[in-house]
């Protein structure tokens, strides 16, 4: 009978262990339950005539792969001809929903879910007769997402109009403004939100006027833009610049975030003469909008798609039509919404219900020296301090509103302190980069498995930085390490129990690490030899040196977890073929 | 009208100092029976052909599609609109010909002297409550962050009965008919 594979064994193990089971990639299993799982663990490694090991099964599937990838070419490689012909230009338009507590000419409460049209004041409703009251808190977030972005922030500035009827705007013209801004950037201005309208098929809209009024900043970015990714990538460092500065909290995913692009081509090498211009950047193609993207993806896949779309339009004798596009992800190509004939006339105004919006210099410079340390910088400054790659910097930065990394920080702090008191050689370096691994990837994988949000979960720095200072000292296995991380991680605080610590854990369970002595590796090894005298033969009189560390392997595989040392088990090794 | 009148009245009084109202009394009736100026001076004459270029056919359409108007029922409508428009246009020109060299033009009612500007200046003092309902976080990696346990709250401006006016209503929503 052959053994079930790997597949099949991991489904019953997840069937029998609920929350507490996680598998890492060497094919070890988790739990806080540790003679369950030393019981199944035993049932799991013994080994068969016909079964494959896990590692080999992984490196033959890999194999496959890499030929399957040379055998068909990607679809993009056929492009590239087309790709040194025409260049592409991207220009962006950003909608994001800033971070207040009340909408932006009335005081009603902004809301994400709440019940439909229970948050709308009579100026929200436009109802006759009403007037628009500037909320000054609004400023603030405004404020900061102009600091962020580097711009020179007028001292006065007004308020026009901008007309056009549809059902979710109820004003028929929508509020807007201007700042005046630095290279990059465009503009950033501050505007109103509009209702939420929700399609009951074949043609009702449903209207939540919660939205409306909802203080929006648009930021416009230059046409600098070559690439479908760099796009999708500039949209989300956006995202991320007004995360950081408190200014917009509602990611692109929940919709405080709307993207609109604007796509055209021209071919290389063209001059500027009969090309058009947008914003000083001379010599582009016309260029078509594509409205209401909703996610980084959607940004790159319809960018993508225009710019093909437009390529083919091209060459094959056609003009690009400047109009208003729309994508909805999984289409392969963008659809018309309006043309040229249905553009609007906004027939802009200013508003003589508002007056001038004038801003104190104290403010500004009060927001500016409470800023907090943009992305770019702290990202810096942890690869620095702590050795991290740069790419687990952002990662910690970007997780939990920067909780992650300062969680990581206290850690790193703590681990040190510890450090300090133990002797020297049981301290190590590296510690940045340990402890990052450890809060991504141990413990980020736990809570992602138990689906425990950061918010709550219960290992606290102290906890952390305790398990690592007592696995990185060889007092305890990885194992060990895990399990106790897995421990901590699933606590029940009792009211006025104590918790107890790592060292408390480990001498009342007896998990402290013993390594094996040297009459156990020589014991282990000549019975690992007894039993391959084939291998012995190899090694010995064929002169197959590589297969010593095969002897390792076997050894180590045999022995407790974490007791055997490969190198020490090397040695003994060697001096047991006498090689 | 009536009000040039009474700058003429004022302007006279002033500097005849009472010697207005010692002499007989005024004849309101006379005063106010003679024309000084008409809105109809602004606009052209009924006989004449105006000489501002017409407005074509299609610009009404398209005039009538943004404002949200509804369309001529019949040529005659059409007529008659395109007339009145046509009039219109002639008044916004004779307004636009007024030499306004020098003039930054007035967009709201609103005190602009420097006193003025600086009680409107929205600074630090202004923004100092809401300020205090953020925090700074963090010992390592310090930011700041609004409050917001208090956000949804219903505010005073809330309390009243929003769906109550609606003529239609599925649930707690408004309702538009898209349909043609």
């Amino acid at each position: 009978m052959t053994a079930p594979s790997n597949s099949t064994l991991r489904l019953q193990y997840r069937q029998l262990y609920q929350n507490s089971l996680r598998y890492s990639l060497l094919g070890t299993r988790l739990t806080h339950r540790p003679a369950l799982w030393n019981q199944v663990r035993k049932s799991h490694t013994v080994i068969t005539a016909d079964h494959v090991p896990l590692r080999k099964q992984l490196k033959d599937e890999a194999r496959r792969k890499k030929a399957d990838k040379k055998a068909s070419p990607k679809s993009s490689k056929t492009l590239d001809p087309r790709l040194s012909r025409w260049e592409l230009t991207v220009g962006l338009e950003i909608h994001a929903e800033l971070n207040t507590a009340c909408k932006l000419f009335s005081p009603a409460a902004t809301s994400l879910n709440a019940e439909p049209n229970s948050h709308v004041a009579l100026f929200d409703a436009a109802f006759p007769g009403t007037q628009p009251q500037f909320q000054k808190a609004t400023l603030i977030p405004a404020l900061r997402a102009a600091l962020a972005f580097g711009c020179e922030v007028q001292r006065k500035s007004s308020w026009d109009r901008k007309h056009y009827f549809y059902q979710d705007q109820p004003n028929g013209y929508q509020i807007t403004q201007y700042y005046e801004v630095t290279i990059g950037i465009k503009q950033i201005q501050l505007e109103q939100d509009t209702a939420k309208t929700i399609l009951q098929p074949p043609s009702t809209y449903l209207l939540d006027f919660n939205r409306v009024g909802t203080p929006l900043i648009e930021i416009i970015t230059l046409p600098h833009i070559h690439s479908p990714t760099t796009a999708a990538a500039c949209v989300r460092k956006i995202q991320s610049l007004l995360r950081a500065v408190d200014a917009c909290v509602v990611g692109m995913e929940m919709g405080g975030l709307r993207c609109d692009v604007n796509v055209s081509v021209r071919e290389r090498g063209t001059t500027a003469e009969g090309l058009s211009e947008y914003a000083g950047v001379k010599g582009l193609g016309t260029r078509t909008e594509i409205k209401n993207l909703s996610s980084f993806k959607a940004v790159e896949d319809a960018i993508l798609a225009e710019r093909d779309r437009q390529i083919a339009v091209l060459e094959s004798g056609g003009e690009i039509e400047g109009e208003t596009r729309g994508w909805t992800i999984g289409q392969t190509e963008t659809v018309r919404l309006r043309g040229k004939e249905g553009e609007v006339d906004y027939r802009y105004m200013p508003d003589p219900d508002l007056g001038p919006l004038i801003i104190g210099q104290d403010l500004v410079d009060h927001l500016k020296d409470i800023l907090p340390m943009l992305p770019d910088e702290t990202a810096e400054r942890v690869v620095n301090k702590y050795g991290i790659s740069t790419k687990d910097a952002r990662t910690l930065i970007s997780l939990d509103d920067g909780d992650r990394l300062e969680y990581t920080e206290a850690v790193v702090e703590t681990v040190m302190q510890r450090l300090a008191s133990l002797p020297e050689k049981q301290r190590f370096d590296k510690v940045g980069k340990v402890v990052a691994d450890w809060v991504l990837h141990e413990l980020g994988g736990l809570l992602t498995t138990a689906g425990v949000p950061w918010e709550i979960q219960t290992v606290t720095p102290e906890m952390l930085a305790d398990i690592i200072v007592h696995l990185q000292s060889n007092q305890i296995t990885g194992n060990t390490a895990k399990k106790l991380l897995a421990h901590y991680a699933s606590l029940q605080p009792v009211a006025g129990a104590a918790i107890p610590s790592v060292s408390e854990i480990i001498d009342a369970s007896g998990l402290r690490l013993v390594p094996l002595t040297e009459g156990e590796y020589v014991e282990m090894a000549q019975k690992v030899m007894a039993e391959n005298p084939d291998m012995v033969k190899a090694v010995r009189e064929k002169g197959q040196r590589g297969k010593i560390m095969w002897f390792v392997g076997q050894m180590m595989r045999r022995g407790e977890e974490g007791r055997v040392e490969a190198e020490k088990a090397r040695l003994y090794v060697e001096r047991l073929l006498e090689v | 009208m009536f009000r040039m009148q009474c700058f003429h009245v004022l302007a006279r009084s002033s500097t005849k100092s009472h010697r207005w109202f010692s002499s007989r009394p005024i004849d309101a009736e006379a005063l106010l029976s003679k024309r000084t100026w008409s809105v109809r001076s602004l606009l052209p004459s009924t006989d004449t052909t105006p000489d501002s270029p017409q407005v074509s056919s299609e610009q009404l359409h398209h005039l009538l599609r943004l404002s949200a108007l509804p369309p001529p029922k019949d040529p005659s409508e059409e007529a008659r609109m395109l007339r009145t428009l046509s009039s219109q246009l002639h008044f916004v020109r004779e307004i636009q010909a007024v030499d306004t060299t020098g003039v930054s033009p007035l967009r709201t009612l609103r005190d602009e002297t420097t006193e003025g500007e600086q009680r409107n200046e929205i600074g630090l003092a202004e923004l100092k409550d809401a300020l205090c309902g953020e925090d700074a976080v963090g010992k390592h990696h310090k930011r700041v962050r609004r409050r917001r346990d208090q956000d949804g709250q219903k505010t005073a401006a809330e309390t009243w009965h929003v769906l109550g006016s609606a003529e239609k209503l599925i649930g707690k929503y408004f309702v538009v008919e898209g349909g043609k």
